[in-house]
């Protein structure tokens, strides 16, 4: 059987394609030693063998891709044989229906795809191991609740014309008594493309076709699966046992190999693969999408690089800013140097200043007591009053001078406390003896009220008889008529010293700068009320620094009262 | 006990208005016009009092006072300082210097006969 086959596939050889040429050249020679020349060297002559193939529309299983050629596992399957047993393969395409009258006809050599029934096994030849085993399985639009096969009645059905799932379905149909309406249809992509536009409800296909292409269309498989089959290739009846058994030796060798083709292509076409065609409108979206993203992708490059650039321009600036504060530290240290030595400079000028302004005072004031006290000779009387006016200038100079030296000494801190403990009452008589001569002269009486066991202050007493001297002093020169009265109380270890008098007042206006340097009240009256200006903030100074206060309560026209409050004993238990 | 006066003094006015006063009140007035000159006179002289200026030429009243305290012989003179410096701590200084008082210039011509009284 086996060399009858190889002789006639021999023959069969020598008259088809390319080899015609050859064979005539053989052709007297005897038909053993042909047929024995073919049995040696097969694959020689199988090198020029042309295999027909009949290609339909079954993806995966088997199909002409976008490009025009065909693919889908069973020709993976054959080419991979084909390429190893060094056949030539030709499609011939057309539909099922075609490719079987083509193979009945024998005007081709091999249809994929063939399941194997009876009837067939009549009209063609098969090869024993299977290529694949599938079933049939129904196909439905979602939400169709199709779930058995009972839920099939009065449906419309598509199939595939003279397919063998139709004969199929007709008897399971029949045996569970459903009455269907059945489309035939070329092939299955016309049957599923029918039920997605709703004008069938369901489709059978095999199982390899609804994994590919359902879920594409908006399809569902339903639980309804029948008619297990195994599918071969087929050749003409009885007329190609070389080729089938060649495709039965590599598929077997295939098979046992997991990294062989036939799995490969399995994997490739059966995994589902859906095949998404995006929209123009999605894709010009995506274009934009992708050009904007690539932009601000080179945007963002850019800017980073400005960033980066403006980072180190800021580092760098940061550094000779950093570099600029130290220099202008060690610059501002420099300047605090200077300004502490331009203070000591200011001190030692006024020191200086005082000092060079008395000693010519010294002169004017001594000798102008000499002459008005007639110890170089006898004045007239012309001569007594110009004579007066000189010293009375000249003192007031002195005033100035001492007042600014005053200032000067508090604040540059130089104004150093002299504690010793003395009683009140005499200090503040004889200042009150001081300015009597003057209150006399003007018709003003002063007042005293100081409580009886006022005692002993510890405090400077130079420097406190200096501001009562100077409130004293102000009170009988700002009052033309009434009275001055000056009052002294102990009160929680402290004195309450206050001066009123009844005189001009002051404005209300001038009561918050009345303690700052340099102002003296009434400016159009200065010289009827000489003075420097500088007593009451001398005054508020010495008090401050004794720890003490200094206010001042007014009605303009109606007199002043100032009132000061300073720690009775400095240091003391208080 | 002599009525001589030391006046130790820069400043011809100043001298002169001193020596005026105290001249009228029956004192012996000698005068110097630097520290060194001072020093001379009142180890040569052995005055009652000196009077000492402390703004004075190449050797300060300081220095004069301080010169004079070395010396025993004088010892019992007062040195009484008459100064128009005015700043804080100047009269500590000069008593701490050696002077026996102090007398701010410009001196007041009705009392400072009486205030050098009051030292001798």
């Amino acid at each position: 059987m086996k060399i009858r086959d190889r002789i006639l596939f021999g023959w069969f050889t020598l008259f088809d394609g390319r080899s015609a040429g050859r064979g005539r050249f053989f052709l007297g020679m005897p038909v053993v030693l042909l047929a024995l020349f073919n049995f040696l060297t097969p694959s020689a002559i199988a090198d020029d063998r042309i295999v027909k193939i009949g290609v339909y529309e079954n993806a995966p299983k088997i199909f002409t891709s976008e490009s025009g050629k065909p693919a889908g596992i069973f020709i993976d399957i054959i080419e991979e044989i084909a390429g190893r047993e060094g056949w030539t393969l030709r499609y011939v395409s057309g539909t099922w229906g075609e490719g079987l009258d083509r193979l009945k006809k024998r005007e081709i050599d091999l249809m994929p795809d063939v399941a194997y029934t009876w009837d067939r096994e009549n009209m063609f030849s098969f090869h024993k191991v299977p290529v694949l085993s599938s079933w049939f399985q129904v196909y439905a639009s979602k939400g169709s609740r199709i779930q058995s096969i009972l839920d099939l009645a009065g449906k419309r059905i598509t199939v595939l014309e003279r397919s063998v799932q139709q004969e199929a379905f007709v008897r399971l149909s029949e045996g569970f008594g459903l009455n269907t309406t059945l489309i035939s249809m070329p092939d299955y992509k016309a049957m599923f493309e029918t039920v997605a536009r709703g004008e069938a409800d369901a489709a059978i296909t095999n199982r390899f076709y609804g994994l590919m292409h359902a879920k594409k269309l908006g399809l569902v498989d339903t639980a309804v699966i029948f008619n297990p089959s195994d599918l071969f290739f087929a050749t003409p009846k009885s007329t190609h046992g070389k080729l089938l058994d060649a495709i039965d030796t590599h598929l077997l060798e295939m098979k046992k190999d997991p990294q062989s083709i036939y799995y490969r292509s399995l994997k490739q076409w059966t995994s589902e693969k859906v095949r998404f065609k995006f929209p123009a409108w999605l894709q010009i979206l995506g274009l934009v999408v992708g050009v904007a993203l690539l932009i601000s992708l080179v945007g963002s490059a850019v800017l980073k690089h400005q960033v980066n650039a403006r980072t180190r321009e800021l580092q760098q600036i940061n550094q000779e800013m950093e570099q600029r504060i130290v220099e202008r530290t060690a610059e501002l240290a420099v300047a605090m140097e200077k300004a502490q030595a331009a203070d000591r400079i200011k001190s030692s000028f006024l020191a200086t200043m005082s000092h060079e302004l008395r000693t010519p005072l010294n002169s004017i004031i001594g000798f102008t007591g000499i002459l008005l006290k007639g110890l170089a000779g006898p004045l007239n009387e012309e001569q007594l009053k110009q004579m007066t006016m000189v010293q009375n200038s000249s003192r007031h100079l002195l005033a100035l001078i001492n007042d600014v030296l005053d200032i000067s000494k508090i604040e540059t801190g130089q104004l150093v406390l002299s504690v010793t403990s003395f009683e009140l009452r005499p200090s503040i008589e004889r200042m009150v003896g001081l300015v009597s001569p003057m209150a006399e002269k003007k018709g003003i009486e002063i007042r005293m009220d100081i409580q009886d066991d006022i005692g002993t202050a510890a405090n400077d007493q130079r420097r406190l008889e200096q501001v009562i001297l100077n409130l004293l002093n102000n009170a009988v020169k700002f009052t033309e008529k009434g009275h001055v009265r000056i009052s002294c109380r102990s009160e929680n270890d402290h004195c309450l010293l206050s001066v009123s008098d009844t005189g001009i007042g002051i404005r209300p206006e001038e009561i918050p700068v009345i303690f700052q340097p340099f102002h003296q009240i009434d400016t159009g009256l200065a010289r009827r009320h000489e003075g420097t200006g500088l007593g009451l903030s001398i005054c508020k100074k010495l008090l401050d620094t004794m720890g003490g206060t200094i206010s001042v309560e007014s009605q303009w026209g109606q007199g002043s009262t100032f009132n000061v409050r300073f720690p009775q004993k400095i240091g003391g238990s208080s | 006990m002599s009525d001589t006066l030391l006046i130790i003094e820069d400043n011809e006015q100043n001298f002169y208005l001193m020596r005026f006063l105290l001249e009228k009140s029956g004192f012996t007035v000698i005068g110097a016009e630097t520290g060194r000159e001072g020093l001379e006179k009142a180890l040569h002289a052995m005055p009652r009092a000196v009077l000492l200026d402390i703004q004075l030429p190449e050797m300060d009243g300081y220095a004069v006072a301080a010169e004079l305290k070395k010396h025993g012989e004088l010892e019992g003179v007062p040195i009484i300082a008459v100064t128009s410096y005015a700043m804080a701590g100047d009269r500590e200084r000069i008593l701490a210097a050696g002077a026996t008082g102090y007398i701010e210039k410009p001196i007041n011509p009705e009392t400072f006969v009486e205030e050098i009284r009051k030292y001798l």
